[in-house]
């Protein structure tokens, strides 16, 4: 049985993709049969792997059951961690769940037969609340919300019990874990609102990703930044990450 | 593996590989490493007729699918040495996967290759890698360190997805490049370069034979077939390599008798009753400590017979009967160094190549078919015990049911050597396996009469040791457990038997064989 991650939020650009490439490479580096799904129409998991964004069928055929998903699955250049590329269609998907009676439950469906085939699944979800989403927290284990210090108020913090409330309504049994991103260490003002918020909540992880540059030369390396920086700052930070997360999860 | 797996030169440099794939794909080096790999299986080669290897590299001890190349299982080992046993090995998915195929055989290393890979990706316009690929110039590492040359391959790995990718450089590789693909994986040409059969050596007889052969021909086939294991089973179990050794010695002997005795009118009757002798002799030789063998490495087992407190204190009657095994041992090994034994297999050798040569007069079966002698032989035989396990119930002595045994394992060689390549499956298969399931049971009261007798012998020695008096008694318990087993054994019977010697199946017998 595959443990199932999505990472998640309402909003974009708050480093979900870049949590899911740099989480499942380090899966896969541990010797985790690690499978990353991009359902994200814009591509960019798929994108960071050097894949090509093309499912043949589409998502609709691939939600209908109608694609033997094994055969759509491309190997990335890491051992070990493979792929699930995004199709443009998937902008569509809300659309093609709407169509059945049990919509939310489909997106596990579609991971079923891979269940044995590997030790972890990641889902890179869209910025979005809609059926997609619902999917995914049918499909997950674990919920993986990035939050940025910078915005955080208390609007964010709404975002954020507004996931968990989702989540709820769902199958049940799904953690949700939040974790910063993008965070300036040299802002005062970040660190109170951390510690303020770890304090309160338990649901809120140790492990802070630093707003740096190796997160934004992902985009002109293509790849995990354990590969082309592992001695920066954040390739630590996703490090510490992945092993709160799989102590949490794992227990 | 083989199938993507070629055959390469000199030649075969990355640029070269690079220009002879053409537009659309390129190919960049990621790195040269040399590495040291040794390669493991057992004696009779049972992981590579699993499908499977066992290589040791950078510490690391992985079990892999041969076609595929696909690690199945790996572990940490930082030096496992000549010989190793997977159940000695930490408990994890590993030594369960090696001990599913081995069992308690040990796992020798048969090659050590050294190798200077060079690996490169095949990248497409994205830059994405769509095949791995490896340029290998390996060899092989003899005892003392000296280096022969194997021949250098490139080796394929696919990635998923990227399936027409790789058909196009293997097409690349062939046609542009005129590389052959690999006759043999690279384990199997470094075994037979370090002077080992791949396949390993097997103690499995099936002898092929006609039913009109005649018998003397037939029996002396397979006769020679069993000296073979004997002989190849030698070395080994002087060695003590591993259980299996002294295990399939002994079988090989035992059936050797069972046909001596069972075809006996194909031989001259005298020679034929020194050599009987003789081999009977082997037999008694290898006995003890066989059956020590079984004790030291089904103790575990038996342990679990005791209440747990207890089982702590039987760590003493353990030791006993390890310090008897290697005396057995020892007497053993000094008894099949003797000229006895080196001569006794030589005559026997020189005695089945004459075998069909020799006058006829007094061996009538001789010339006789051979399907008709055996089959006639396993319809006595059945007819025999389907006899004395009528008369034998519960209350009857122990020797009864050992007797039944003997002729049991008596039909049972009888079947498997002839039986098995001269009659249909459909009737010799399920025979075997009514025989096996009754067998089972009579084995098991057999060993526990055994091991009760030989426990409650040991009483002397276990009570003069350090924590000698627990041991006695967790013995004690032992004992009485192992008398409830034979208990056991016996109640089982009756409904084993059934099956053996049902009316049908009988009828089924008489038909084939009688």
């Amino acid at each position: 049985m595959s443990r199932v991650l999505a990472t998640y939020n309402i909003k974009g650009g708050v480093g979900k993709t870049s949590a899911a490439v740099n989480l499942s490479y380090l899966a896969s580096r541990e010797r985790l049969r690690t499978l990353l799904w991009d359902l994200d129409p814009q591509g960019g998991s798929t994108y960071l792997f050097r894949v090509k964004p093309k499912v043949r069928g589409g998502g609709d055929k691939l939600v209908r059951l109608k694609s033997d998903v094994e055969k759509l699955i491309k190997g990335t250049d890491h051992q070990g961690l493979d792929l699930l590329p995004a199709d443009f269609s998937y902008r569509h998907m809300d659309l093609a769940l709407d169509r059945f009676k049990k919509p939310t439950r489909r997106l596990a469906r579609v991971l079923k037969p891979l269940e044995d085939e590997y030790d972890w699944v990641f889902l890179d979800c869209p910025p979005s609340i809609s059926l997609v989403s619902e999917s995914v927290f049918e499909a997950a284990d674990v919920v993986l919300v990035p939050i940025v210090p910078a915005t955080l108020s208390s609007r964010t913090i709404e975002q954020l019990d507004a996931v968990v409330a989702d989540v709820r309504k769902g199958k049940g049994g799904v953690q949700v874990l939040a974790f910063f991103s993008m965070v300036d260490r040299r802002k005062k003002l970040h660190h109170e609102v951390m510690e303020r918020l770890r304090a309160e909540r338990h649901d809120v992880l140790e492990a802070a990703i630093p707003a740096s540059a190796e997160v934004e030369r992902m985009g002109v390396k293509r790849d995990a930044i354990g590969v082309f920086a592992p001695r920066g700052r954040a390739a630590p930070a996703y490090e510490a990450l992945w092993a709160e997360v799989r102590q949490r999860v794992e227990g | 593996m083989t199938g993507c797996e070629f055959l390469s030169t000199d030649a075969t440099t990355p640029s070269v590989v690079g220009e002879a794939l053409g537009d659309g794909l390129q190919v960049t080096d990621t790195g040269l490493r040399d590495s040291d790999r040794t390669y493991y299986d057992t004696f009779d080669g049972l992981l590579r007729g699993a499908g499977l290897l066992a290589a040791h590299e950078d510490g690391e001890l992985a079990l892999v699918d041969r076609d595929s190349g696909d690690v199945r299982q790996h572990a940490r080992i930082a030096t496992p040495g000549q010989r190793l046993f997977p159940r000695d090995l930490e408990p994890g998915p590993l030594r369960d996967a090696l001990l599913d195929v081995v069992e308690e055989r040990a796992l020798l290393a048969l090659a050590r290759v050294h190798a200077r890979r060079r690996a490169l990706s095949v990248l497409d316009d994205e830059r994405k890698t769509v095949v791995r690929m490896t340029l290998e110039e390996p060899a092989l590492v003899d005892s003392a360190g000296r280096l022969s040359i194997l021949r250098p391959r490139v080796r394929l790995a696919a990635v998923r997805g990227y399936d027409d990718e790789l058909g196009n450089v293997k097409s690349a590789l062939t046609r542009e490049l005129g590389l052959a693909a690999a006759d043999q994986p690279l384990v199997d040409e470094a075994v037979s370069a370090a002077g080992h059969d791949p396949a390993g050596i097997s103690s499995k007889i099936s002898v092929p034979l006609q039913f009109d052969e005649r018998s003397d021909v037939a029996a002396a086939k397979v006769l020679k077939r069993l000296l073979d294991v004997i002989e190849a089973n030698t070395d080994g179990t002087i060695a003590d390599i591993d259980s299996e050794f002294l295990h399939d010695y002994r079988v090989s002997v035992r059936r050797s008798r069972s046909v001596q005795r069972e075809l006996k009118k194909v031989f001259p009757p005298e020679p034929l009753a020194e050599f009987r002798a003789e081999f009977r002799w082997l037999q008694q030789i290898t006995g003890d400590a066989r059956d020590l063998d079984v004790y030291v490495l089904e103790f575990d087992a038996m342990r679990e017979l005791v209440p747990e407190a207890m089982r702590a204190d039987l760590d003493p009657l353990l030791e006993v009967l390890r310090g008897r095994r290697l005396a057995a041992r020892r007497q053993m090994v000094s008894d099949l160094r003797s000229q006895r034994v080196t001569s006794l297999l030589d005559r026997w050798a020189r005695f089945l190549d004459r075998l069909p040569s020799l006058d006829e007069g007094d061996r009538p079966d001789a010339p006789r078919p051979v399907g008709e002698v055996a089959g006639g032989r396993i319809h006595k035989v059945y007819r025999r015990m389907v006899k004395m396990g009528s008369a034998i119930d519960e209350s009857s002595p122990a020797e009864d049911y050992h007797e039944l045994r003997k002729r049991g394992k008596e039909l049972r060689y009888l079947l498997e050597l002839f039986g098995a390549p001269l009659y249909p499956d459909d009737v010799v298969k399920p025979m075997i396996k009514a025989l096996k399931a009754l067998q089972d049971v009579l084995g098991r009261h057999q060993d526990r009469e055994v091991q009760i007798a030989t426990l409650s012998s040991l009483r002397d020695e276990l009570a003069s040791v350090r924590g000698g008096t627990a041991a006695l008694m967790a013995t004690g318990a032992l004992v009485s457990r192992l008398k409830e087993d034979e208990q056991a054994a016996r109640e089982e019977f009756a409904a084993r038997f059934a099956v053996f010697a049902g009316k049908d199946q009988r009828k089924l017998v008489k038909a084939t064989f009688g």
